[in-house]
């Protein structure tokens, strides 16, 4: 048998981020995790396969990401009449990605939740004084009832997600009530951005010295 | 020429053809051959190995006797008389050699020797029954007797309960014949044998009389004198006038009748009864981490009150996460990228054109969308089993397997696995077609225990991965809770009596 890594141990699916306190959860890694990063940071990888790769990683992220999510035991009955000790999702989320890359990140939120309501911020760097700076933000009027995934994919700096938080507070948003769902960040942006925020959720698939800063061009097409 | 010492049998019946090919086969072509008023190999095939996912021996019966001599008439009879599914028929007019252009020649002025021992290939002949014999599927060569060639298509012929090698130097080798569990000589006089050649080959073929007899006294002849009558000695029962005796044929039909009901059994009836009960999980198993997420979507599946279009979304989310994390237990090669950002870059990848998946039919189907979504161009192979509603046992149906299947790892996909009977019929099938059992990946999206137990017991190194495991299987082979006919209630084709009122 192949040396794999989950056995029956069952290690949880999300670890904490190593130092980066208990707020930072990693996704579990696996082989199978390894390669869409390896697909996705790979310079020859083509178009079609950077988004059929990003798309998949995308998925597992926002999967793993609907776990933060509030839900109470609700007893069901089976075809076979016997009954379920089962779960149920609670309303009152919403997805908010930040533009543009964090776009890419709407349709996995999507195919998950049919219906969900989604807000966007544009934060763009300023010419003059390279400050990011928040250009467009419309979100669900009731935004601040609710719990928010705040989607964006790379984390380099991490200004622009301290910007993009800075809104959501501003819209009356509790900071716990944020979880961000991120690809690939680098330790200066994680640290950055849990002291800025200290209960602020940060789920993401790798923490790398490197962020593939490309990926936006790249799933967009605007080498 | 032609005329091949013993021709192979037609078994539909009617006037015997000139015929230009040989033609072993499974008793026929289609899964069901109606033999004069009676269904001889009826649809789907029985179980062929035990509750423990060991082979049954198929019993062999080695055919022998002159040309003309009435082995197939012979084994025409045995066929009918016993009654059973799944007889495979091998002639040895298959494993014909291939010509050299002389020999080919030589044949065309009737100066080649058919019934000679060196006409056939025997090692070939021992490999086949030998693989036959452990249950394997086996591709038996198609010979063109116009070319004196084989051709490029090849007849697949599989294991089955009981198999038939005729032919007239069937007992010639010494490792074809230790593979027999019964040897049957078809003697019959050789002025009978010589009048029915000479009516066959003078009035059914248009060949002429000087050229008959020039063949007979040159090769046929001494070829039975020499090598066919010999073997006779080998022989546990021998069968004077062929077709026509009647006791004989009964008599062999009642022995293997008996050796079969002495490897009989129940299949799924003793699978459930497995006492497993308090054992350990195996460590084959490997079940997705049961997070919020899953237990959500479990309850919108399991609860009969879901409609159809939630149980379709809802399942095919917790499909996607299982093909995903069954991806993650396949062999993954270290590689190293350079990225854009202009450093190298340590990760892994997987061969995906050394994957492929099966599904078991109806329901592993539903798997095969979440399969192809992670995976692009997939091979996809299926396996039709189902339940013989008077048995209560599996049947094998049909099965389409992609080329080379062997090379692969396999995910097999099937929506619930209860007490196993259909997961071990086409992990057993996998196995015929020489794929290794540490390549398969059982995949489904419910397991009750017994089962988990029984196919890891009967197959300790294939993987079993799902996203629950549930306690027991009720009466009707359903799991408890359970997710009731995942099947019916994904396609809607549940009966209006069904659990599910909303689902019209």
């Amino acid at each position: 048998m192949e040396p794999d890594l989950i056995q029956n141990s069952q290690p949880p699916a999300m670890s904490n981020g190593d130092g980066y306190g208990a707020n930072v959860i990693r996704l579990r890694m696996t082989d199978q995790i390894k390669e869409l990063q390896t697909v996705l940071r790979d310079k020859s990888t083509c178009r079609g396969d950077f988004i059929f790769f990003a798309d998949r990683l995308i998925r597992l992220v926002v999967e793993e990401g609907l776990n933060e999510l509030p839900y109470q035991k609700h007893v069901i009955t089976t075809p076979t009449g016997c009954s379920y000790d089962g779960l149920r999702y609670i309303r009152g989320n919403c997805g908010v990605s930040i533009m543009r890359s964090g776009e890419a990140m709407e349709q996995g939120l999507r195919d998950c939740c049919r219906s969900i309501r989604i807000g966007k911020i544009l934060i763009q760097s300023d010419e003059e004084t390279h400050e990011a700076k928040v250009f467009y933000a419309k979100f669900p009027p009731d935004v601040h009832t609710r719990k928010v995934l705040l989607m964006y994919p790379i984390m380099s700096t991490g200004n622009t997600v301290i910007k993009a938080v800075e809104v959501l507070k501003q819209h009356g948003v509790v900071e716990e009530n944020i979880i961000v769902l991120n690809l690939f960040c680098t330790p200066i942006a994680v640290r950055l951005v849990v002291k800025a925020y200290p209960s602020l959720k940060i789920l993401t698939s790798e923490i790398h010295n490197l962020a593939p800063v490309h990926f936006g061009q790249k799933y967009f097409g605007t080498d | 020429m032609l005329n091949p010492p013993s021709s192979a049998m037609a078994l539909s019946g009617g006037k015997r053809r000139a015929r230009t090919t040989s033609s072993s086969g499974t008793a026929a072509e289609g899964p069901v051959v109606r033999y004069g008023s009676r269904t001889i190999y009826t649809a789907g095939r029985p179980p062929w190995y035990d509750s423990h996912g060991q082979l049954k021996e198929p019993f062999v019966i080695g055919l022998s006797g002159g040309s003309a001599s009435g082995k197939t008439t012979v084994a025409r009879r045995i066929i009918e008389a016993l009654d059973v599914q799944w007889v495979s028929l091998l002639s040895l007019d298959s494993f014909y050699k291939v010509l050299s252009p002389e020999q080919h020649k030589a044949a065309s002025n009737n100066e080649y020797n058919f019934d000679h021992p060196d006409a056939f290939d025997f090692d070939l002949v021992a490999e086949t029954l030998q693989r036959l014999k452990e249950g394997k599927n086996v591709e038996v060569p198609i010979y063109n007797f116009s070319t004196h060639s084989r051709e490029k298509l090849k007849k697949t012929i599989y294991g089955a309960n009981v198999v038939i090698f005729e032919g007239i130097l069937a007992f010639c080798n010494t490792e074809a014949r230790e593979a027999m569990d019964m040897k049957v000589f078809v003697d019959t006089d050789s002025d009978i044998r010589l009048a029915r050649r000479l009516r066959r080959d003078i009035s059914d073929r248009g060949r002429d009389i000087d050229g008959v007899i020039k063949q007979y006294e040159k090769f046929v002849k001494p070829a039975y004198d020499h090598y066919i009558e010999p073997t006779m000695t080998f022989a546990d029962i021998i069968v004077p006038r062929g077709g026509e005796n009647n006791i004989g044929v009964n008599l062999i039909v009642n022995l293997v009748h008996q050796q079969l009901k002495k490897r009989g059994f129940k299949l799924r009836s003793k699978l459930k009864q497995a006492a497993h009960i308090g054992q350990p999980m195996p460590n084959t198993l490997h079940v997705l981490e049961p997070t919020q997420q899953i237990k959500g979507l479990h309850t919108f599946i399991r609860n009969r009150e879901t409609n159809r279009d939630e149980f379709i979304f809802y399942s095919n989310r917790l499909m996607r996460l299982l093909i995903e994390f069954a991806l993650s237990l396949m062999p993954h090669k270290s590689v190293s990228v350079n990225t854009p950002q202009g450093f190298c870059y340590e990760g892994k990848r997987l061969d995906t054109t050394r994957l492929c998946g099966v599904s078991i039919l109806r329901a592993g189907e539903c798997l095969e969308p979440a399969l192809s979504e992670v995976c692009k161009h997939i091979r996809l192979g299926k396996i039709l089993i189902q339940t013989n509603l008077d048995t209560g046992e599996p049947e094998l149906h049909y099965l389409r397997l992609p080329k080379d299947i062997k090379e692969n790892h396999i995910m097999l996909m099937d929506a619930t696995v209860a007490t196993g009977a259909a997961a071990m019929m086409a992990i057993r099938v996998l196995l015929d077609h020489d794929v290794p059992e540490e390549n398969i990946l059982l995949v489904s999206l419910l397991m009750a225990e017994s089962g988990v137990h029984s196919v890891a017991y009967a197959f300790p190194k294939v993987r079993l991965v799902t996203t629950a495991v549930d306690p027991d299987v009720n009466d009707q082979f359903h799991i408890l809770p359970g997710i009731g006919n995942f099947g019916n209630r994904y396609f809607g084709t549940e009966s209006k009596h069904s659990y599910n009122p909303q689902s019209a």
